[in-house]
Protein backbone atom coordinates (compact mmCIF):
# COMPACT_ATOMS: atom_id res chain seq x y z
CA UNK A 1 0.00 0.00 0.00
CA UNK A 2 2.40 2.83 0.87
CA UNK A 3 4.82 1.73 -2.43
CA UNK A 4 1.42 2.39 -4.31
CA UNK A 5 0.66 5.71 -2.87
CA UNK A 6 4.47 6.71 -3.23
CA UNK A 7 3.61 5.99 -6.90
CA UNK A 8 0.63 7.45 -7.08
CA UNK A 9 1.97 11.02 -5.65
CA UNK A 10 5.05 10.27 -8.48
CA UNK A 11 2.23 9.95 -10.87
CA UNK A 12 0.55 12.97 -9.46
CA UNK A 13 4.05 15.36 -9.94
CA UNK A 14 4.39 13.70 -13.96
CA UNK A 15 0.85 14.56 -14.14
CA UNK A 16 1.59 18.21 -13.05
CA UNK A 17 4.31 18.44 -16.17
CA UNK A 18 2.19 16.90 -18.99
CA UNK A 19 -0.63 18.67 -17.34
CA UNK A 20 1.94 22.19 -18.01
CA UNK A 21 2.53 20.94 -21.52
CA UNK A 22 -1.42 20.22 -22.35
CA UNK A 23 -2.13 23.60 -21.11
CA UNK A 24 0.28 24.96 -23.69
CA UNK A 25 -1.31 22.91 -26.19
CA UNK A 26 -4.84 23.96 -25.41
CA UNK A 27 -3.96 27.23 -25.20
CA UNK A 28 -2.72 27.58 -29.05
CA UNK A 29 -5.40 25.57 -30.27
CA UNK A 30 -8.27 27.57 -28.93
CA UNK A 31 -6.44 30.53 -30.32
CA UNK A 32 -6.15 29.27 -34.20
CA UNK A 33 -7.39 25.71 -34.19
CA UNK A 34 -3.85 24.36 -34.78
CA UNK A 35 -2.25 21.58 -32.76
CA UNK A 36 1.48 23.38 -32.31
CA UNK A 37 4.04 20.22 -32.69
CA UNK A 38 6.71 22.61 -31.87
CA UNK A 39 5.54 23.02 -28.63
CA UNK A 40 7.69 20.69 -26.96
CA UNK A 41 10.39 22.13 -28.73
CA UNK A 42 10.13 25.58 -27.56
CA UNK A 43 10.16 24.19 -24.10
CA UNK A 44 13.43 22.32 -24.52
CA UNK A 45 14.88 25.68 -25.97
CA UNK A 46 13.49 27.26 -23.06
CA UNK A 47 15.09 24.97 -20.56
CA UNK A 48 18.79 25.07 -22.48
CA UNK A 49 18.32 28.72 -21.32
CA UNK A 50 17.65 28.43 -18.24
CA UNK A 51 20.69 25.81 -18.24
CA UNK A 52 22.94 28.67 -19.93
CA UNK A 53 21.90 31.03 -17.38
CA UNK A 54 22.13 28.26 -14.40
CA UNK A 55 25.57 28.34 -15.76
CA UNK A 56 26.46 31.27 -15.54
CA UNK A 57 26.31 31.23 -12.02
CA UNK A 58 22.61 32.79 -11.60
CA UNK A 59 20.50 31.28 -8.70
CA UNK A 60 17.93 28.99 -9.80
CA UNK A 61 14.89 30.92 -8.37
CA UNK A 62 16.44 34.08 -10.22
CA UNK A 63 16.59 31.80 -13.39
CA UNK A 64 13.10 30.39 -13.52
CA UNK A 65 11.34 33.78 -13.39
CA UNK A 66 13.64 34.96 -16.17
CA UNK A 67 13.63 31.80 -18.17
CA UNK A 68 9.84 32.41 -18.02
CA UNK A 69 10.13 35.90 -19.20
CA UNK A 70 11.93 35.36 -22.33
CA UNK A 71 10.10 32.13 -23.17
CA UNK A 72 7.05 34.64 -23.38
CA UNK A 73 9.02 36.89 -25.36
CA UNK A 74 10.01 34.48 -27.90
CA UNK A 75 6.76 33.15 -28.13
CA UNK A 76 5.52 36.03 -29.11
CA UNK A 77 8.40 36.74 -31.47
CA UNK A 78 7.67 33.46 -33.21
CA UNK A 79 4.04 34.04 -34.03
CA UNK A 80 5.19 37.28 -35.19
CA UNK A 81 7.71 36.02 -37.33
CA UNK A 82 6.62 32.45 -38.14
CA UNK A 83 2.61 31.88 -38.08
CA UNK A 84 1.32 35.25 -38.69
CA UNK A 85 2.68 35.85 -42.31
CA UNK A 86 0.58 32.48 -42.86
CA UNK A 87 -2.20 32.69 -40.70
CA UNK A 88 -4.83 33.04 -43.58
CA UNK A 89 -3.39 29.67 -44.99
CA UNK A 90 -4.91 26.39 -44.30
CA UNK A 91 -4.60 24.70 -41.73
CA UNK A 92 -2.27 21.58 -43.21
CA UNK A 93 -0.13 24.25 -44.11
CA UNK A 94 0.34 25.76 -40.69
CA UNK A 95 0.65 21.90 -39.12
CA UNK A 96 3.49 21.34 -41.62
CA UNK A 97 5.48 24.79 -40.09
CA UNK A 98 4.94 23.69 -36.95
CA UNK A 99 6.87 20.04 -37.48
CA UNK A 100 9.01 22.12 -39.58
CA UNK A 101 9.83 24.59 -36.35
CA UNK A 102 10.21 21.49 -34.26
CA UNK A 103 13.07 20.21 -36.51
CA UNK A 104 14.79 23.21 -36.22
CA UNK A 105 14.22 24.09 -33.44
CA UNK A 106 15.78 20.68 -32.56
CA UNK A 107 18.44 20.81 -34.54
CA UNK A 108 19.37 24.97 -33.21
CA UNK A 109 19.50 23.20 -30.23
CA UNK A 110 21.96 20.39 -30.67
CA UNK A 111 24.20 22.44 -33.02
CA UNK A 112 24.85 25.28 -29.96
CA UNK A 113 24.46 23.03 -27.01
CA UNK A 114 25.17 19.57 -28.21
CA UNK A 115 23.59 16.19 -28.78
CA UNK A 116 24.98 15.34 -25.06
CA UNK A 117 23.28 14.58 -21.73
CA UNK A 118 23.56 17.32 -19.69
CA UNK A 119 22.25 17.26 -15.57
CA UNK A 120 20.18 19.77 -14.74
CA UNK A 121 19.75 21.12 -11.18
CA UNK A 122 16.53 20.55 -9.16
CA UNK A 123 15.54 23.17 -7.23
CA UNK A 124 14.21 20.45 -4.45
CA UNK A 125 15.96 18.39 -2.24
CA UNK A 126 16.67 15.06 -2.92
CA UNK A 127 15.19 13.71 0.47
CA UNK A 128 11.75 12.29 1.16
CA UNK A 129 9.47 13.37 3.69
CA UNK A 130 7.34 11.26 5.56
CA UNK A 131 4.11 12.36 5.39
CA UNK A 132 1.51 10.33 7.14
CA UNK A 133 3.84 7.06 6.79
CA UNK A 134 4.56 7.55 3.25
CA UNK A 135 7.83 8.55 1.92
CA UNK A 136 7.10 11.40 -0.31
CA UNK A 137 10.22 13.00 -2.56
CA UNK A 138 10.69 16.98 -1.76
CA UNK A 139 11.20 17.11 -5.66
CA UNK A 140 7.80 15.02 -6.23
CA UNK A 141 6.24 17.66 -4.17
CA UNK A 142 8.20 20.70 -5.62
CA UNK A 143 7.09 19.44 -9.02
CA UNK A 144 3.13 19.06 -8.30
CA UNK A 145 3.42 22.98 -6.33
CA UNK A 146 4.82 24.65 -9.27
CA UNK A 147 2.58 22.98 -11.72
CA UNK A 148 -0.24 23.91 -9.39
CA UNK A 149 1.16 27.59 -8.93
CA UNK A 150 1.60 28.08 -13.00
CA UNK A 151 -2.23 26.62 -13.97
CA UNK A 152 -3.71 28.57 -11.04
CA UNK A 153 -2.33 31.61 -12.69
CA UNK A 154 -2.82 30.73 -16.04
CA UNK A 155 -6.53 30.36 -14.78
CA UNK A 156 -6.79 33.60 -13.43
CA UNK A 157 -5.40 35.17 -16.23
CA UNK A 158 -7.49 33.99 -18.73
CA UNK A 159 -10.85 34.46 -16.13
CA UNK A 160 -10.24 37.16 -13.58
CA UNK A 161 -8.85 39.98 -16.04
CA UNK A 162 -9.91 41.86 -19.37
CA UNK A 163 -6.76 40.51 -21.05
CA UNK A 164 -7.66 37.38 -20.54
CA UNK A 165 -11.41 38.15 -21.22
CA UNK A 166 -10.54 39.66 -24.53
CA UNK A 167 -8.13 36.87 -25.23
CA UNK A 168 -10.88 34.44 -24.98
CA UNK A 169 -13.52 36.50 -26.94
CA UNK A 170 -10.58 36.53 -29.84
CA UNK A 171 -9.99 32.97 -29.80
CA UNK A 172 -13.55 31.91 -29.75
CA UNK A 173 -15.14 34.87 -32.04
CA UNK A 174 -12.39 36.95 -33.80
CA UNK A 175 -14.88 39.27 -36.14
CA UNK A 176 -17.07 40.11 -33.02
CA UNK A 177 -14.23 41.03 -31.06
CA UNK A 178 -12.81 43.17 -34.12
CA UNK A 179 -15.72 45.14 -33.73
CA UNK A 180 -15.73 45.35 -29.85
CA UNK A 181 -11.99 47.14 -30.31
CA UNK A 182 -9.85 44.04 -29.77
CA UNK A 183 -6.52 43.69 -31.31
CA UNK A 184 -6.85 40.13 -31.98
CA UNK A 185 -3.69 39.25 -33.40
CA UNK A 186 -2.09 40.75 -30.68
CA UNK A 187 -4.38 38.59 -28.59
CA UNK A 188 -3.16 35.65 -30.62
CA UNK A 189 0.49 36.46 -30.13
CA UNK A 190 -0.08 37.00 -26.43
CA UNK A 191 -1.72 33.11 -26.61
CA UNK A 192 1.74 32.21 -27.91
CA UNK A 193 3.72 34.07 -25.56
CA UNK A 194 1.74 32.11 -22.60
CA UNK A 195 1.44 29.06 -24.04
CA UNK A 196 5.71 29.29 -24.71
CA UNK A 197 5.94 30.25 -21.02
CA UNK A 198 3.65 27.67 -19.34
CA UNK A 199 5.41 25.30 -21.33
CA UNK A 200 9.08 26.07 -20.37
CA UNK A 201 7.42 25.44 -16.74
CA UNK A 202 7.01 21.46 -17.75
CA UNK A 203 10.57 21.43 -19.26
CA UNK A 204 12.25 22.71 -16.47
CA UNK A 205 10.25 20.73 -14.26
CA UNK A 206 11.18 17.43 -16.42
CA UNK A 207 14.65 18.26 -16.84
CA UNK A 208 15.95 17.55 -13.72
CA UNK A 209 14.27 14.03 -14.05
CA UNK A 210 15.61 13.35 -17.42
CA UNK A 211 18.76 14.62 -17.97
CA UNK A 212 18.59 18.31 -20.52
CA UNK A 213 19.38 17.29 -24.59
CA UNK A 214 17.43 18.53 -27.68
CA UNK A 215 14.91 15.21 -27.93
CA UNK A 216 14.20 15.57 -23.95
CA UNK A 217 10.56 16.80 -24.87
CA UNK A 218 9.69 13.96 -27.38
CA UNK A 219 8.42 11.44 -25.44
CA UNK A 220 6.76 14.32 -22.96
CA UNK A 221 4.77 16.08 -25.90
CA UNK A 222 3.02 12.52 -26.56
CA UNK A 223 1.87 12.27 -22.99
CA UNK A 224 0.73 16.05 -23.38
CA UNK A 225 -1.09 15.29 -26.40
CA UNK A 226 -2.66 12.19 -24.47
CA UNK A 227 -3.47 14.74 -22.16
CA UNK A 228 -5.32 17.06 -24.13
CA UNK A 229 -6.96 14.44 -26.19
CA UNK A 230 -8.48 13.19 -23.41
CA UNK A 231 -9.53 15.85 -21.33
CA UNK A 232 -10.83 18.03 -24.83
CA UNK A 233 -8.58 19.99 -26.83
CA UNK A 234 -10.47 23.14 -26.76
CA UNK A 235 -10.54 23.00 -22.90
CA UNK A 236 -7.79 24.07 -20.12
CA UNK A 237 -9.06 22.21 -17.13
CA UNK A 238 -9.53 19.45 -19.45
CA UNK A 239 -5.41 19.51 -20.08
CA UNK A 240 -5.10 19.98 -16.47
CA UNK A 241 -7.61 16.98 -15.89
CA UNK A 242 -6.57 14.90 -18.40
CA UNK A 243 -2.70 15.73 -17.94
CA UNK A 244 -3.52 13.95 -13.91
CA UNK A 245 -5.17 11.17 -14.88
CA UNK A 246 -2.74 10.21 -17.83
CA UNK A 247 0.30 11.07 -15.15
CA UNK A 248 -1.29 8.45 -12.92
CA UNK A 249 -2.37 6.15 -15.29
CA UNK A 250 1.15 5.97 -16.87
CA UNK A 251 3.31 5.63 -13.90
CA UNK A 252 1.35 3.36 -12.32
CA UNK A 253 1.13 0.77 -15.29
CA UNK A 254 4.66 1.13 -15.73
CA UNK A 255 5.34 0.00 -12.06
CA UNK A 256 2.93 -2.91 -11.85
CA UNK A 257 1.55 -3.47 -15.22
CA UNK A 258 3.58 -2.99 -18.71
CA UNK A 259 7.17 -1.98 -16.85
CA UNK A 260 8.93 1.45 -18.03
CA UNK A 261 9.73 0.36 -21.58
CA UNK A 262 6.16 -0.07 -22.41
CA UNK A 263 4.99 3.21 -20.95
CA UNK A 264 4.84 5.76 -24.29
CA UNK A 265 2.44 2.63 -25.37
CA UNK A 266 -0.05 3.50 -22.64
CA UNK A 267 0.25 6.94 -23.52
CA UNK A 268 -0.71 6.02 -27.62
CA UNK A 269 -2.98 3.79 -26.33
CA UNK A 270 -4.86 6.67 -24.36
CA UNK A 271 -4.91 8.83 -27.11
CA UNK A 272 -6.57 5.86 -29.52
CA UNK A 273 -8.85 5.07 -26.87
CA UNK A 274 -9.76 8.34 -26.44
CA UNK A 275 -10.73 9.63 -29.90
CA UNK A 276 -12.49 6.19 -30.46
CA UNK A 277 -14.67 6.65 -27.23
CA UNK A 278 -15.23 10.28 -26.47
CA UNK A 279 -13.58 12.23 -29.67
CA UNK A 280 -14.62 15.70 -27.89
CA UNK A 281 -12.58 14.63 -24.57
CA UNK A 282 -13.86 14.52 -21.17
CA UNK A 283 -14.36 18.66 -20.73
CA UNK A 284 -15.00 19.32 -24.58
CA UNK A 285 -18.22 20.07 -25.95
CA UNK A 286 -19.52 18.52 -29.04
CA UNK A 287 -18.40 20.70 -32.14
CA UNK A 288 -21.93 20.82 -33.45
CA UNK A 289 -22.90 24.63 -34.26
CA UNK A 290 -26.31 26.53 -34.09
CA UNK A 291 -26.82 28.20 -36.69
CA UNK B 1 -27.29 68.94 -38.22
CA UNK B 2 -23.78 68.43 -38.95
CA UNK B 3 -23.01 64.90 -41.21
CA UNK B 4 -21.60 62.39 -38.23
CA UNK B 5 -20.49 60.06 -41.36
CA UNK B 6 -19.84 60.14 -45.33
CA UNK B 7 -20.43 58.35 -47.71
CA UNK B 8 -18.66 59.55 -50.92
CA UNK B 9 -18.95 57.25 -53.87
CA UNK B 10 -18.00 54.13 -52.10
CA UNK B 11 -17.57 51.06 -54.15
CA UNK B 12 -16.93 47.50 -52.11
CA UNK B 13 -16.64 43.34 -53.18
CA UNK B 14 -15.29 40.69 -52.57
CA UNK B 15 -12.52 39.64 -54.97
CA UNK B 16 -13.68 40.00 -58.34
CA UNK B 17 -17.41 40.19 -57.48
CA UNK B 18 -18.03 43.60 -56.60
CA UNK B 19 -21.41 44.76 -54.44
CA UNK B 20 -21.59 48.41 -53.88
CA UNK B 21 -20.86 50.39 -57.43
CA UNK B 22 -20.95 54.01 -56.14
CA UNK B 23 -23.08 54.47 -52.86
CA UNK B 24 -23.17 57.94 -51.18
CA UNK B 25 -24.98 58.49 -47.96
CA UNK B 26 -24.96 60.65 -45.10
CA UNK B 27 -25.53 60.39 -41.25
CA UNK B 28 -26.25 63.41 -39.24
CA UNK B 29 -24.87 63.43 -35.93
CA UNK B 30 -27.87 62.25 -33.52
CA UNK B 31 -29.76 61.10 -36.81
CA UNK B 32 -31.65 57.88 -37.25
CA UNK B 33 -31.16 57.04 -41.16
CA UNK B 34 -32.84 53.72 -42.38
CA UNK B 35 -30.70 52.24 -45.38
CA UNK B 36 -33.18 49.54 -47.02
CA UNK B 37 -33.71 47.18 -50.03
CA UNK B 38 -34.29 43.90 -51.22
CA UNK B 39 -31.64 40.78 -50.04
CA UNK B 40 -28.45 40.72 -52.05
CA UNK B 41 -29.01 44.92 -52.37
CA UNK B 42 -25.69 45.82 -50.51
CA UNK B 43 -26.82 46.94 -47.44
CA UNK B 44 -24.63 44.54 -45.09
CA UNK B 45 -21.96 45.35 -47.64
CA UNK B 46 -22.53 49.12 -47.12
CA UNK B 47 -21.98 48.79 -42.92
CA UNK B 48 -18.95 46.03 -43.22
CA UNK B 49 -16.78 48.99 -45.64
CA UNK B 50 -17.77 51.88 -42.73
CA UNK B 51 -15.68 49.54 -39.94
CA UNK B 52 -12.93 48.23 -42.54
CA UNK B 53 -14.27 44.50 -42.98
CA UNK B 54 -13.96 44.47 -46.87
CA UNK B 55 -12.03 46.66 -48.72
CA UNK B 56 -13.53 49.67 -50.39
CA UNK B 57 -12.62 52.42 -52.86
CA UNK B 58 -14.29 56.35 -52.80
CA UNK B 59 -13.96 58.14 -49.44
CA UNK B 60 -15.96 57.68 -46.39
CA UNK B 61 -15.87 59.93 -43.25
CA UNK B 62 -16.26 59.95 -39.87
CA UNK B 63 -16.24 63.01 -37.86
CA UNK B 64 -14.31 64.66 -40.53
CA UNK B 65 -11.95 62.35 -40.56
CA UNK B 66 -11.47 59.80 -43.22
CA UNK B 67 -11.24 56.34 -42.34
CA UNK B 68 -9.22 55.39 -45.47
CA UNK B 69 -6.66 52.42 -44.83
CA UNK B 70 -7.60 52.31 -40.92
CA UNK B 71 -7.96 48.76 -39.45
CA UNK B 72 -11.71 47.82 -37.85
CA UNK B 73 -10.17 48.06 -34.35
CA UNK B 74 -9.13 51.75 -34.68
CA UNK B 75 -12.11 52.48 -36.56
CA UNK B 76 -14.23 51.15 -33.91
CA UNK B 77 -11.62 53.32 -31.03
CA UNK B 78 -13.31 56.05 -32.80
CA UNK B 79 -16.73 55.56 -31.81
CA UNK B 80 -18.65 53.21 -34.18
CA UNK B 81 -20.12 50.50 -32.48
CA UNK B 82 -21.63 48.17 -35.16
CA UNK B 83 -23.91 44.96 -34.06
CA UNK B 84 -23.78 42.86 -36.95
CA UNK B 85 -25.70 40.39 -38.89
CA UNK B 86 -26.19 37.45 -36.43
CA UNK B 87 -25.48 39.96 -33.74
CA UNK B 88 -22.02 38.91 -32.70
CA UNK B 89 -22.41 37.62 -29.57
CA UNK B 90 -19.28 35.44 -27.69
CA UNK B 91 -21.60 32.31 -26.58
CA UNK B 92 -18.58 31.26 -25.08
CA UNK B 93 -19.12 33.51 -22.60
CA UNK B 94 -21.06 35.03 -19.79
CA UNK B 95 -23.83 37.84 -20.53
CA UNK B 96 -21.43 39.77 -18.09
CA UNK B 97 -18.40 38.65 -20.24
CA UNK B 98 -20.13 40.07 -23.32
CA UNK B 99 -21.21 43.15 -21.31
CA UNK B 100 -17.83 43.85 -20.17
CA UNK B 101 -16.27 43.44 -23.81
CA UNK B 102 -18.30 46.46 -24.51
CA UNK B 103 -17.01 48.58 -21.89
CA UNK B 104 -13.08 46.97 -22.04
CA UNK B 105 -11.47 50.01 -23.65
CA UNK B 106 -13.20 53.17 -21.36
CA UNK B 107 -11.35 54.72 -18.82
CA UNK B 108 -14.88 56.70 -17.49
CA UNK B 109 -15.09 54.13 -15.06
CA UNK B 110 -17.97 56.39 -12.62
CA UNK B 111 -19.43 56.70 -16.13
CA UNK B 112 -19.42 53.08 -16.82
CA UNK B 113 -21.10 52.23 -14.12
CA UNK B 114 -23.75 54.29 -14.83
CA UNK B 115 -24.15 53.15 -18.32
CA UNK B 116 -24.42 49.61 -16.85
CA UNK B 117 -27.54 50.96 -14.76
CA UNK B 118 -28.87 52.51 -17.58
CA UNK B 119 -28.50 49.11 -19.91
CA UNK B 120 -29.84 47.05 -16.98
CA UNK B 121 -32.92 49.70 -17.01
CA UNK B 122 -33.53 49.44 -20.62
CA UNK B 123 -32.78 45.29 -20.53
CA UNK B 124 -33.70 44.10 -17.32
CA UNK B 125 -33.53 40.26 -18.30
CA UNK B 126 -30.15 40.66 -18.89
CA UNK B 127 -29.54 41.79 -15.12
CA UNK B 128 -31.49 38.71 -14.49
CA UNK B 129 -28.81 36.13 -16.62
CA UNK B 130 -25.77 38.02 -15.83
CA UNK B 131 -23.87 35.05 -14.78
CA UNK B 132 -25.39 32.67 -17.44
CA UNK B 133 -23.83 31.51 -20.86
CA UNK B 134 -24.61 33.95 -23.29
CA UNK B 135 -25.70 30.81 -25.67
CA UNK B 136 -29.00 30.06 -23.11
CA UNK B 137 -30.32 33.34 -24.23
CA UNK B 138 -33.48 33.37 -26.60
CA UNK B 139 -32.95 35.61 -29.96
CA UNK B 140 -34.76 38.57 -28.64
CA UNK B 141 -32.72 38.61 -25.74
CA UNK B 142 -29.30 38.02 -27.55
CA UNK B 143 -30.58 41.12 -29.60
CA UNK B 144 -30.82 42.60 -26.39
CA UNK B 145 -27.56 42.35 -25.10
CA UNK B 146 -26.11 43.14 -29.05
CA UNK B 147 -27.45 46.68 -28.24
CA UNK B 148 -26.70 46.70 -24.73
CA UNK B 149 -22.88 46.16 -25.31
CA UNK B 150 -22.81 48.58 -28.47
CA UNK B 151 -24.33 51.04 -25.92
CA UNK B 152 -21.70 50.41 -23.39
CA UNK B 153 -19.18 51.28 -25.91
CA UNK B 154 -20.20 54.60 -25.42
CA UNK B 155 -20.34 55.34 -29.21
CA UNK B 156 -21.61 58.21 -31.62
CA UNK B 157 -22.80 55.96 -33.78
CA UNK B 158 -24.45 52.88 -34.08
CA UNK B 159 -24.53 50.25 -37.21
CA UNK B 160 -27.84 47.77 -36.57
CA UNK B 161 -27.84 45.17 -39.08
CA UNK B 162 -31.75 43.57 -39.14
CA UNK B 163 -32.41 44.05 -35.25
CA UNK B 164 -35.93 42.64 -36.50
CA UNK B 165 -34.28 39.66 -38.40
CA UNK B 166 -36.07 36.11 -36.74
CA UNK B 167 -37.83 38.30 -33.89
CA UNK B 168 -41.90 37.65 -33.11
CA UNK B 169 -42.91 41.21 -33.99
CA UNK B 170 -43.84 42.19 -30.12
CA UNK B 171 -40.22 41.39 -29.53
CA UNK B 172 -39.47 43.72 -32.29
CA UNK B 173 -41.48 46.95 -31.14
CA UNK B 174 -40.02 46.54 -27.70
CA UNK B 175 -36.28 46.48 -29.28
CA UNK B 176 -37.56 49.66 -31.71
CA UNK B 177 -38.79 51.58 -28.25
CA UNK B 178 -35.11 50.73 -26.77
CA UNK B 179 -33.60 51.89 -30.12
CA UNK B 180 -35.41 55.38 -30.13
CA UNK B 181 -34.58 55.76 -26.71
CA UNK B 182 -31.07 55.46 -27.26
CA UNK B 183 -31.16 57.86 -29.74
CA UNK B 184 -32.75 60.26 -27.75
CA UNK B 185 -31.57 60.34 -24.24
CA UNK B 186 -27.56 59.11 -25.49
CA UNK B 187 -27.83 60.96 -28.69
CA UNK B 188 -26.31 58.25 -30.67
CA UNK B 189 -26.50 58.69 -34.45
CA UNK B 190 -28.16 55.54 -35.62
CA UNK B 191 -27.79 53.72 -39.35
CA UNK B 192 -30.18 50.90 -39.33
CA UNK B 193 -29.98 48.43 -41.90
CA UNK B 194 -33.52 46.73 -42.18
CA UNK B 195 -35.38 44.36 -44.61
CA UNK B 196 -38.73 45.65 -42.30
CA UNK B 197 -39.38 48.72 -44.33
CA UNK B 198 -42.10 50.10 -42.57
CA UNK B 199 -41.11 49.94 -38.78
CA UNK B 200 -37.90 51.34 -40.36
CA UNK B 201 -39.13 54.37 -41.75
CA UNK B 202 -40.90 54.70 -38.23
CA UNK B 203 -38.10 55.32 -36.74
CA UNK B 204 -36.08 57.00 -38.90
CA UNK B 205 -35.71 60.74 -39.91
CA UNK B 206 -34.25 60.04 -43.43
CA UNK B 207 -33.95 56.91 -45.03
CA UNK B 208 -31.87 55.21 -48.66
CA UNK B 209 -33.25 52.46 -50.46
CA UNK B 210 -30.05 50.36 -51.90
CA UNK B 211 -30.67 48.73 -55.55
CA UNK B 212 -28.13 46.27 -56.60
CA UNK B 213 -25.23 48.82 -54.79
CA UNK B 214 -26.63 51.84 -55.96
CA UNK B 215 -28.43 54.10 -54.39
CA UNK B 216 -32.50 54.14 -55.75
CA UNK B 217 -34.13 56.27 -53.86
CA UNK B 218 -33.64 58.37 -50.73
CA UNK B 219 -34.88 61.21 -48.65
CA UNK B 220 -37.10 62.05 -45.67
CA UNK B 221 -38.61 58.78 -44.25
CA UNK B 222 -42.24 60.12 -43.81
CA UNK B 223 -42.07 61.67 -47.62
CA UNK B 224 -40.73 57.95 -48.42
CA UNK B 225 -43.90 56.11 -46.60
CA UNK B 226 -46.41 58.52 -47.91
CA UNK B 227 -45.36 57.90 -51.53
CA UNK B 228 -46.99 54.71 -53.13
CA UNK B 229 -44.92 54.84 -56.56
CA UNK B 230 -41.89 54.07 -54.41
CA UNK B 231 -43.71 52.01 -51.60
CA UNK B 232 -44.81 49.62 -54.57
CA UNK B 233 -41.75 49.33 -56.32
CA UNK B 234 -39.22 49.16 -54.00
CA UNK B 235 -40.09 48.79 -50.20
CA UNK B 236 -42.53 45.85 -51.31
CA UNK B 237 -45.60 46.96 -49.19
Amino acid sequence: MQEFLQQLVTGIAAGGIFASLALALVLIYNAMGLVNFAQGEMAMVATFVAFALINSGMSYWIVFPVTLVLAFGGGIVIQRVVIRPVERAPVLTLVIITLGLATLLNGLAGFVFGYGLHSFPSPFPAQSADVFGVFVSYRDLGVIAVSGLVLLAVYLLLQRTTVGLTMRAAAHHPEASRLLGVQVSWMLALGWGLASAVGAVSGMMVAPILFLEPSMMQTIIIYAFAAAVLGGIESPLGAVVGGLIVGVTVNLAGAYLVGGDLQLAVGLAIIVIALILKPNGLFGRASGRRV
Amino acid sequence: MAALLELDNVRAGYGPTSVLHGVSLVVPDGGVVALLGANGAGKTTTLRAITGGVRWNGEIRFDGRSLRRMSTEEIVRRGIAHVPEGRGICTELTVDENLKLGSHLRRDGAEVRKDYDRVFEYFPVLKERRRLSASTLSGGEQQMLALARALLMKPRLMLLDEPSLGLAPIVVRSIFQIIRAINETNRVAVLLVEQNARIALDLSSTAYVLEVGRVAVHGDSAELQGNESVRRSYLGY
